[in-house]
């Protein structure tokens, strides 16, 4: 019949004016025509082959972990930002809380190690002393706290989507990276109200807080996965960070552990870290370069041991959590 | 090109034996042989590029394993996968947001935990809210969302993915009838632009409509895998033959009335029977006594469950008088307009409105392609052209 003839070049032209030009005027609703571009990748880009096997324990899951992170990188970025906006919302000091808990802990210690006992600080003031050591401690322990529930608190994700599940506790620690950023500011402005110099050493600090976060990641992600299968991590983990924190010259210098504890008292990384900040920060020298690069190749073990263990753990994290 | 591919794929699920509880310490000790649970034994297929596969069999059967071993949420025990391609899993569409972020917020989470980057979401950003329609609440958190919204953004989110294989797990459950309409058209529109999907449905008739090919799964194994109408129909026998009531039942023998059997059968043809042909069912009863004011009912289901028709001996003119004994309801049919495919059948006898024996699936009635139809009925039509002096040459020009 000629009107269904007519109808079908009506069609016929139409559809090859959606291929040709690309002008999706005709239905805003649709997402932008898939074909064209669809069609062109298929045929320039070879596309990337995923061969999936049961889990092992091998440290070359490290590398292709970190090339899937890499892809994912904006995931990582995104979760992290609403981490932070997350926290804050609906909360009437926001951003503020950053800075509160810092300062409150600082009050505080202030009061006991000032009033009721009395701790060598080397001339330093009290406040400025106790928060250059609160500053790096608060960011390590905070990101383990956190991540460690980071799993296990939407399960409903891990079952139901995939993606390099280690994002959700590294996102956790850049979230306390940025609180850290914001305690600085206040580091900066209490060393400037006590009259502390700020020098060129303070540079120092930048290598031992990446150090530090290497073990806070290595750390949290050990933990956060053993927390899926042995809820028991997380009900140790708030004692167990409240033990380390008197073990770690934090509330003290380590110039008041007698000299014969000091060796132990160095075999925990944290405790040379937080002091080489604190010595690089708020007294203006050199740190203990021998005990920092001995933290760093730490690191560079535990790292990529705890980040294959958390990939070997992550193939089954969906069927126990 | 082959895009996915299972070879010889195992899947072991530990059942713990005492609940929820992990192991405990001292659990080794006093250890007992813990439960184990196979939901795959073995299972090898692949799909080539373009190709729409549905993957049917019952709850259990595997279908969700697959799904997870293929998204990556889940290693398998033994074998394996190898995935050529961006792939996107459409699982729950809305299991990634955030209760307290905005629409905006969680577009941006949910579309890179999709695996989308940042740059191609800012870019399709626009058509994704208005795909959503939740207009202005876009600026709301999402928690104050009504669930109808919260879906639609979830899909409209996953819509605009740009996969090689997308994979889909009874997302067409969730939605209003103009929701599943639309899922199903832009699914039916990648399906077009050439794009390997997986379709994980009980949904058989969405499946029928989707997939070039299926894959039935029993107990963790392949038990099928061909045509989507073979595979459906063996699907359905199966589940019928799990179903189907038994004919001679204890609480039978008190019911003054009960159905036997029922047999279709095509008069005159030894093809079966065949959309638009005739066909006999004949309905056996006994009864052990008389049972006024009867209906029969053979009742004819849809593989969606829906009724599709029903023979009944109900009419204005009152009911029928069953004496003792027993005794063949025969219905003719003389032309059946039903398209081929396999049915479900529910016998019935009612006695003044109300059920004397009630046999739910019970049986199935196949039939076979006969007349050209499409859809689901054949309309019995004759045609000509009323306009045209020539109609027979038109005729032939427009066909």
């Amino acid at each position: 019949m000629p009107l269904a003839n007519g109808d079908k070049d009506v069609a016929t032209i139409q559809t090859r004016a959606a291929v040709t030009a690309d002008s999706p005027t005709s239905e805003p609703v649709e997402p932008p025509s898939l074909d064209q571009p669809y069609v062109a990748a298929s045929q320039d880009m070879p596309r990337p082959v995923k061969i999936i096997r049961p889990p092992s324990f091998s440290i070359r899951t490290v590398f292709t972990g970190l090339r899937t992170l890499v892809q994912y990188s904006d995931l990582l970025y995104t979760l992290s930002m609403f981490r932070l906006s997350v926290r804050y919302k609906q909360s009437a000091l926001g951003w503020t809380w950053a800075a509160l808990q810092p300062i409150a802990l600082m009050g505080i210690y202030t009061m006991i190690f000032t009033r009721v006992a009395h701790v060598s600080t080397s001339g330093v003031p009290y406040p400025v002393f106790v928060f250059s050591g609160l500053l790096p401690w608060i960011f390590f322990s905070s990101t383990i706290s956190n991540a460690v529930h980071g799993l296990v608190m939407y399960p409903n994700l891990l079952t139901k989507m995939y993606f390099p599940r280690e994002i959700i506790p590294l996102s956790y620690m850049v979230a306390s990276l940025t609180d850290f950023c914001i305690a600085s500011v206040i580091m900066a402005g209490l060393m400037l109200h006590y009259n502390v110099p700020l020098t060129w050493h303070a540079l120092y600090a930048v290598p031992i807080v990446v150090v530090l976060a290497g073990f806070a990641a290595a750390i949290a992600l050990f933990f956060s996965a053993l927390q899926v299968r042995f809820r028991d991590v997380g009900l140790a983990m708030p004692f167990l960070l409240q033990v380390w924190m008197f073990t770690v010259p934090v509330v003290y210098s380590l110039q008041s552990v007698p000299l014969k504890y000091r060796g132990l008292y160095l075999l925990d990384p944290i405790s040379g870290l937080i002091e080489g900040f604190r010595v690089s920060v708020i007294n203006g020298a050199t740190p203990d370069l021998g005990s920092i690069a001995l933290c760093s190749l730490l690191v560079l073990l535990s790292a990529p041991l705890a980040y294959a263990y958390f990939k070997s753990s992550e193939a089954t994290m969906a069927d126990v959590i | 090109m082959i895009d996915l591919q299972f070879s010889h794929v195992s899947k072991k699920y530990r059942l713990p034996t005492d609940g929820d509880r992990p192991k405990r310490w001292y659990s080794r000790a006093l250890r007992r042989k813990s439960g184990q649970m196979w939901a795959l034994k073995n299972v090898s297929f692949s799909v080539n590029e373009g190709e729409a596969l549905g993957i049917v069999g019952h709850n259990g059967a595997g279908k969700t394993t697959i799904m997870k071993l293929i998204s990556g949420i889940t290693t398998p025990t033994s074998g394996e996968i190898s995935i050529r391609g961006r792939l996107a899993a459409l699982v729950e569409v809305s299991s990634g947001f955030h209760p307290e972020l905005t629409g905006i917020e969680n577009i941006y989470l949910h579309g890179a935990m999709l695996g989308m980057r940042r740059s191609e979401i800012r870019k399709k950003i626009e058509s994704i809210i208005e795909f959503s329609g939740v207009g202005r609440y876009i600026e709301v958190p999402v928690k104050r969302y009504s669930s109808g919204m919260y879906v639609r953004l979830g899909f409209a989110i996953a819509a605009h993915l740009d996969p090689d294989i997308l994979l889909l797990d009874e997302v067409l459950a969730v939605g209003d009838a103009a929701f599943q309409a639309k899922c199903l058209e832009r699914i039916g529109e990648l399906r077009k632009s050439g794009r390997t999907i997986v379709f994980i449905s009980h949904d058989l008739a969405a499946v029928y409509r989707l997939c070039d090919r299926a894959i039935l799964l029993s107990h963790g194994a392949v038990l099928s895998d061909g045509a989507p109408r073979q595979v459906i129909d063996e699907y359905q026998q199966m589940t019928f033959a799990g179903q189907g009531d038994s004919a001679d039942d204890e609480t039978d023998s008190n019911k003054p009335a009960r159905c036997t059997g029922i047999d279709f059968s095509a008069p005159e043809s030894a093809l079966g029977i065949r959309t638009g042909y005739p066909m006999v069912a004949r309905l056996s009863y006994t009864a052990s006594q008389p049972v006024p004011d009867a209906v029969f009912r053979v009742s004819i289901y849809w593989p969606s469950g829906y009724l599709c028709s029903q023979l009944t001996t109900e009419s204005t003119k009152g009911g029928y008088q069953i004496e003792p004994g027993s005794g063949v309801i025969e219905f003719q049919c003389p032309d059946l307009p039903v398209v081929a495919g396999l049915y479900r059948v529910d016998l019935a006898i009612e006695s003044k409105g109300l059920e004397v024996d009630f046999r739910q699936r019970c049986a199935t009635l196949r039939v076979e392609p006969g007349k050209i139809a499409y859809g689901d009925f054949l309309i019995e039509n004759t045609w000509k052209n009323t306009e045209s002096r020539d109609a027979i040459r038109e005729n032939s020009v427009s066909g």
